[in-house]
């Protein structure tokens, strides 16, 4: 067979002189782009590579990192934060026709129902929080807690595509791609956007909640584990020796690396190599940032991973702690499938949810700020609603509460948020938000703009479009609970 | 009274706040003088009557309103002052508040008030297809005409009318069954405005026109005259300096621009690199060692044509072009929306009539029509047998049923979420097949493009036989029931003794509950008076079918006594939940083996008329503004036939809507659809479209790079009788194609960008592409085509890998395409996340791909497979195996330099290999082990170096 090799006519330079080499240095510059006003669309974007390079806020941030503590389910207000005493009047009556109406359950609506838990003030601040968090309610006085957030659907799906993505369809980028699209990241070597979602069941909405929809795809969330290898295939799934792996290693960037030589005017090809160095770096980084036996017993403890109940989650809030260390942008805890959402057995759904979380997240609190963390650690904890002051009714089970969407708690702390302070009410029996309602877009506005940015300006051409995280809804920043 | 708004700001009046607000920030622009958009802000009643844009504000909604929407963002007022916190505030809490007027309005509330209220909460018992106690609430003769239980309008008498009582009184729509109809109960205020439309009369909705003409206005000639809305006019072909360059016409228009720059093309590609470059192009894979010989040894001048051609007829062709088109289809094997992301087991017979329907070269027009109306080509109530082709034809709707659906499940399956539904599809028909952003119509008047509302609306009017919202049919349901005879019978024999089986697990767990069931209902009735008690031993005995009215009634009020939960059965007895538990698996087990019934999921008229279309203010459901009727968008009307509609066949089961639509849209001359569909392959070919927007061909899209070239290819493609491999023939067999990707210094200079295609472009295959060539290198393909796709399996690890056949793995077009579990071994490359449609891919680069391709398993073991045959095939000549390597991977002989340092690296590999086995004590002989696993390797690192991933 007569098949002859072709020699390539040009011959390998060092990547290091073509990085100035007129347009392709030019092209290699903005493909590593570092502009958030004139960031390339369409062509430009699709071959844009690696973007997490630390880019410029509109404004001087309060906070240059994140860590959103998501609740997946609806933890419910009335039991945990908001207290309603008139409750205690209406209960056993049945409720009104508005109410029904925004059952996710309606033939199973049961009547008014108080809470069964206990509320004192706490802190300085005499915030009120349930004897259900009573960890949390030694740490009242680091965070704001906004009483009257609002949604827009009356289930999970759509409420967690709005919480994560500003909408309540699937497809839309989320909040953390947004802000490592905005920011880039601290670390090169480690993902800017981590989850760190439960290894006992992901949540609804699986692995969409942290997808990137269509911004360029590295700004979606990368899974770490908690348990085992924390990235996948981030070892060989053998278990090879490091010889081995290293001339393995080796031979491929000797390919790659003669295929870059005769090809030297596409800097994608610079880009793929320094992907596959990347990877070999994150082995090492991702390894040490997760690893917790640096941490000492007295840490461990506080966050409860000597006690089988808190494990599990203080394990993730410990990591959480060392990712934002490494100056990683944005990490976002995910629970278990979803354990607030109590249709049913709501005491004993309530207290396994906070058993599992209070403590570590306290805890959290409690580790930044004696590190000094806090003060530029934005922390959110909060799930995509609340729940209903009415029972719902299944039949051979106690009764619980249905979704509610048109009021509930959340809260934040750190990254220049007030210490504190409660914001907002809703109406006498905790259904409905009434005073300084606060919607998902103003939550998201005012997320960025502590990190430094206008959610009006942080935009992405899609279409001929400027697409937003707020999308076209009106959004305002609640300037209330800034400190 | 409990306050149930939970407003407990106080009172905004619009007299004493709203208005003196408006007056001094708004009115000068919109008041009853200036009324921009025409929307006055001057009074209570014509600021809720809106402008241009819909209504200004929703009452109870400020999140909505448009108004508000509009202070908010900053854009109004645009000059002068902005509001301030407080004002906005004020704004927001009266809207909220209902946005009453000081008095109560003088505006008559008509039927087209009433109707959204009904439509939402009546219509889906009392409609079209269920009308439950014979009762129609869709207009109003109907509703004086009444059901079983008498008229259920009496006008001037809210009272005395049966539609008004049992809605006030809380007992329509049924508490109960809201959930499972999708019905939420009407709020008060819809209760009040329901009262006051019968208490004044109920008056019908005011005669409106439905014609066409006022419309027209919105769009101007002007607008009629950007490019794209102009027929594609044949241009003469140019004549060039480099003559001999020309192959074909294309060559001509490209070598046109170039001199202009005093540039050319680049030199011819090496025959190998176009041989490779041509079949990952047209069938997705590269060639075998033999074809590649083939090729070269064919000394005929028109040796490369003959293998275009090859390919062309290879029908591995359709499966790889069909995935540009199911991407624009959004085709999914799954639902998505909700967590459960419940699988669509038919939709593969869309994309194997696509893969059928381009193997065919199946005329473009054609293929147009079948995948928009093939329901209107073939008379699936009137079937006698079908044949694959009258199948496929049918299957080829589910081009406008790929979008996300949640629509199944009641809680997402509420009015908005079909219309979404609808939407969805209307933006897939205007990004794949118009190459115009429609769907930005649907709440507003295009910002940037001639496309008014109420476009949006008259094509929702054209899909509203099939898709009416207000006489939706779920997803799941949705679906033909026709197959071929022989699935059928396959079916059914493989399904009987499963069902067998199914029915005799159900019985036995039935009985051996029986007895546990009885205790628990004795326990509970010993807790009740004496009388009841017997009364529901005797209801317990009899069968449910020959229960009495009396005893039907006791049922209901004392379920929660009479239903018993597994687990409290569990809690009697240990051995019965083991039991249980053991036979509810086998159940499961067993209904998992059930093959389903041949179904296909299309899109078909329901029959009858639809309900009536409505522009609809900010595209909410409750805003009904006027009426409108099927149409095509205005900007395109001009020169073009109108939509001529015809029912298909006597009976009414079609209207021939989208058939006119699909006609209309084929008319050799219009303007977009031949111009879109050339852009596209030329798109797939050159890796940049002659139009760099492929979906936007209006104002905010690109403008041509060669738009006399895009012509000439829009005509030409009409000429061949919309051959699209007529298109592939074309394009491929020119000089432009068959250049090298090197970069000249001068190209580089003067076409950084390769907009004027100095050079074909260095290019990386896609992640179904990647994934067919490992299979096919590593000889671990099994080529059998269509049918229900190969399953997933999620490891430990959460990665998604594909499940393996007999013979080994089929193409990416075969794997189960669920939203929720994408094969992560394609998903790290990018596969598009299909919300709802994907109409251009996108690239990254990211190190997760690295650590797949490096440390993920499955291409390991595929190299490990490969260097096995190599050693078997040549068993002791090393050389011969590295040069059988680089030819079946990369498509080239390895160079001398590459055949020593081949085997030097296998050298030091075999013994790190022959190391690690001894340190883990393996079984397996070393030498040959070691051997083996380093050839693996070097196979493992040139399947994932970056010449296997990029064509030159």
């Amino acid at each position: 067979m007569d098949m002859k090799p072709t020699p390539r006519k040009v011959s390998r330079r060092d990547f290091f002189s073509r990085i100035s080499d007129g347009v392709h240095g030019a092209a290699l510059a903005t493909l590593l782009g570092s502009d958030l006003y004139s960031r390339p669309s369409t062509a430009a974007a699709a071959t844009r590579i690696h973007g997490f390079q630390p880019r410029k806020p509109h404004f001087e941030p309060q906070a240059t990192s994140v860590i959103h503590l998501f609740m997946n389910g609806g933890p419910s207000q009335v039991d945990l934060f908001d207290p309603k005493p008139t409750l205690e009047q209406y209960a056993g009556k049945k409720a009104p026709r508005d109410i029904l109406n925004r059952l996710e359950n309606p033939q199973q609506a049961g009547n008014f129902l108080p809470s069964p838990y206990k509320f004192a003030k706490h802190g300085e601040c005499g915030m009120d929080v349930s004897e259900a968090m009573p960890h949390l309610a030694k740490r009242v006085d680091d965070i704001t807690l906004i009483r009257s957030m609002y949604g827009e659907h009356f289930n999970h799906e759509p409420s967690l595509y709005l919480m994560h993505s500003g909408r309540t369809l699937p497809g839309r980028p989320a909040l953390g791609s947004w802000v490592t699209y905005g920011l880039g990241s601290e670390n090169q070597n480690l993902p800017g956007y981590v989850v760190l979602d439960d290894p006992k069941k992901l949540p609804v909405n699986g692995i969409q909640n942290w997808q990137a929809g269509w911004l360029p795809p590295e700004f979606q969330g990368t899974r770490f584990r908690s348990e085992g290898p924390p990235l996948l295939n981030l070892k060989p799934e053998q278990d090879l020796p490091s010889p081995l792996v290293q001339a393995e290693r080796d031979l491929l960037r000797r390919l790659d690396e003669t295929h870059r030589g005769q090809r030297p005017r596409y800097p994608e090809l610079d880009a793929r190599i320094a992907s596959y160095e990347l990877a070999a770096r994150m082995q090492v980084e991702a390894t040490d940032a997760l690893d917790l036996s640096q941490e000492n017993e007295k840490t461990k403890e506080m966050y409860g991973l000597d006690d089988e109940q808190t494990r599990s989650y203080g394990t993730r809030c410990l990591m959480a702690r060392r990712l934002v260390e490494r100056g990683v942008r944005f990490v976002q805890l995910f629970i278990e499938y979803q354990i607030w959402d109590n249709h049913s057995e709501l005491q004993k759904g309530l207290e396994y949810s906070c058993g599992k979380t209070d403590k570590p997240v306290a805890a959290l609190l409690t580790d930044l700020k004696q590190r000094g963390l806090l003060d530029k650690t934005l922390v959110l904890w909060g799930g995509e609603f609340g729940r209903m002051p009415v029972s719902q009714e299944r039949a051979g089970y106690p009764s619980g509460r249905d979704h509610g969407p048109m009021g509930f708690s959340i809260w934040m702390a750190g990254g220049g948020i007030k210490r504190g302070y409660t914001h907002g009410s809703t109406d006498e029996i905790g259904y409905h938000a009434a005073e300084d309602r606060v919607s998902v877009h103003d939550l998201h506005a005012t997320f960025l703009h502590q990190l430094g940015m206008d959610a009006r300006q942080l935009t992405y051409k899609r279409h001929g479009l400027d697409e937003r995280l707020i999308d076209q809804y009106p959004a305002r920043v609640i300037k209330e609970i800034l400190a | 009274m409990l306050c149930l708004q939970g407003w407990s700001s106080p009172r905004v009046g619009f007299e004493g706040s709203v208005q003196p607000l408006l007056k001094a920030k708004c009115v000068s622009c919109h008041g009853a003088e200036a009324a921009q958009a025409e929307l006055n802000l001057e009074s209570h009643q014509t600021l809720l009557k809106g402008g241009k844009s819909g209504p200004a504000i929703f009452p109870g909604s400020p999140e909505t309103s448009l108004l508000l929407q509009k202070v908010v963002s900053g854009a109004m007022p645009p000059v002068g002052e902005k509001l301030t916190d407080d004002e906005l505030q004020i704004l927001r809490d009266w809207i909220h508040q209902g946005a009453q007027g000081t008095s109560e309005s003088g505006l008559l509330i008509t039927d087209k008030a009433v109707l959204p209220i009904l439509q939402m909460r009546c219509v889906t018992c009392h409609g079209k297809r269920r009308r439950e106690g014979d009762l129609d609430l869709r207009t109003i003769a109907s509703r004086l005409q009444g059901g079983r239980s008498g008229p259920a309008l009496v006008p001037g008498d809210p009272e005395g009318s049966l539609m008004f009582q049992r809605v006030a009184a809380g007992e329509m729509p049924p508490p109960d069954m809201l959930f499972a109809n999708n019905v939420k109960s009407p709020t008060d205020a819809e209760v009040e405005t329901l009262r006051k439309w019968i208490a004044s009369g109920a008056q019908p909705a005011p005669k409106e026109v439905v014609e066409v003409r006022e419309s027209e206005s919105l769009v101007s000639d002007e607008d009629r005259q950007f490019w794209s809305f102009q027929p594609p006019e044949r241009p003469n072909v140019p004549t060039v300096k480099h003559a001999r360059l020309v192959r074909k016409p294309i060559d001509a228009f490209l070598l046109r621009e170039l001199e202009k720059k005093q540039l050319t093309y680049s030199d011819e590609a090496d025959r190998l690199d176009l041989l490779r470059r041509a079949y990952i192009d047209l069938i997705g894979m590269p060639p075998s060692v033999s074809e590649a010989e083939a090729y070269l040894s064919d000394d005929r001048p028109d040796a490369y044509e003959r293998m275009i051609d090859r390919l062309l007829e290879s029908r591995h062709y359709g499966e790889r072009w069909a995935q540009h088109w199911l991407d624009l289809a959004g085709y999914s094997d799954s639902e998505g929306i909700i967590d459960a992301d419940k699988v669509r087991p038919h939709s593969w017979r869309y994309r194997d009539a696509v893969i059928r329907a381009l193997n065919q070269d199946k005329p473009y027009d054609r293929f147009i029509a079948e995948q928009i109306a093939g329901d209107e080509l073939v008379d699936h109530q009137d079937l006698k047998e079908a044949s694959q082709e009258t199948i496929d034809i049918l299957a080829s709707t589910g081009f406008l049923r790929m979008t996300p659906d949640g629509t199944y499940s009641p809680a997402n399956g509420s009015l908005a979420e079909r219309m979404t539904v609808i939407a969805d599809e209307i933006h897939v028909l205007g990004s794949s097949v118009m190459g115009l952003t429609i769907g930005c119509a649907r709440c507003h008047s295009h910002k940037y493009d001639p496309l008014p509302q109420r476009d949006y609306y008259r094509l929702s009017a054209i899909l509203q036989t099939a898709f009416d919202p207000y006489d939706w049919v779920p997803p799941t349901e949705r679906l033909l029931k026709v197959g071929l005879a022989s699935e059928w019978k396959e079916a059914q024999q493989h399904n009987e003794p499963i069902e067998a089986e199914i029915k005799r697990l159900e019985a036995t767990l039935k009985k051996k509950a029986e007895p546990y069931r009885k205790q628990l209902i004795q326990e509970r009735l010993a807790k009740l008076p004496e009388p009841v008690r017997q009364d529901l031993l005797r209801l317990e005995e009899t069968p449910s079918e020959r229960r009495t009215e009396i005893q039907k009634y006791l049922a209901k009020k004392f379920s929660a006594v009479l239903k018993v939960e597994d687990h409290e059965l569990d809690e009697l007895s240990p051995e019965f939940k083991a039991f249980r538990e053991t036979t509810q698996k086998s159940l499961t087990e067993a209904k998992q083996k059930l093959k389903p019934e041949p179904r296909i999921r299309a899109l078909y008229d329901m029959g009858g008329e639809p309900s009536a279309v409505y522009l609809l203010g900010r595209g909410e459901a409750q805003s009904l503004l006027e009426r409108v009727t099927p149409a095509v968008p205005s900007v395109l009307r001009s020169g073009l036939e109108a939509l001529q509609v015809e029912r298909p066949w006597e009976h009414d089961g079609s209207s021939g809507n989208r058939l006119a639509l699909a006609h209309w849209l084929t008319q050799p001359d219009h303007p977009l659809t031949a111009r879109v569909m050339v852009n596209r392959i030329w798109l797939h070919h050159f890796g940049r479209g002659l139009v760099e927007t492929p979906s936007n061909f209006g104002r905010t899209g690109a403008r041509p790079s060669h738009p006399e070239l895009l012509d000439w290819l829009a005509t030409e493609f009409v000429r061949s009788g919309w051959s699209i491999k007529a298109m592939h023939r074309l394009m491929m067999t020119t000089t432009a194609y068959r250049q090298s990707s090197q970069v000249g210094d001068r190209a580089a200079a003067e076409d950084p960008e390769n907009k004027l295609l100095s050079r074909m472009p260095l290019r990386r295959m896609s992640a179904e592409t990647l994934y067919d060539s490992i299979l096919r290198v590593t000889e671990r393909l099994d080529a059998t085509p269509f049918g229900p796709p190969d399953q997933v399996t999620t490891k430990d690890s959460g990665e998604i890998v594909v499940d393996g056949t007999k013979k080994g793995w089929r193409r990416a077009a075969y794997v189960l395409k669920r939203r929720k579990t994408p094969a992560t071994i394609m998903d790290v490359f990018d596969l598009p996340q299909l919300t709802p449609n994907c109409t251009e891919r996108t690239q990254s680069t990211v190190a997760t791909q690295a650590l797949q391709m490096m440390n993920g398993d499955t291409v390991r073991g595929h190299a490990r497979f490969l260097a096995a045959r190599l050693i078997d095939e040549f068993p002791d000549d090393r050389e011969k195996q590295i040069q059988q390597l680089y030819l079946q991977t990369l498509t080239r002989p390895p160079t001398a330099d590459e055949v020593d340092a081949g085997l030097a690296t296998i050298d030091d590999l075999s013994g790190k290999w022959r190391s690690h086995l001894e340190n883990e004590n393996h079984d397996a002989p070393r030498g040959y082990t070691a051997r083996w696993s380093a050839l693996g390797s070097l196979a493992h690192a040139l399947l994932i170096s970056a010449e296997f991933l990029y064509v030159d």
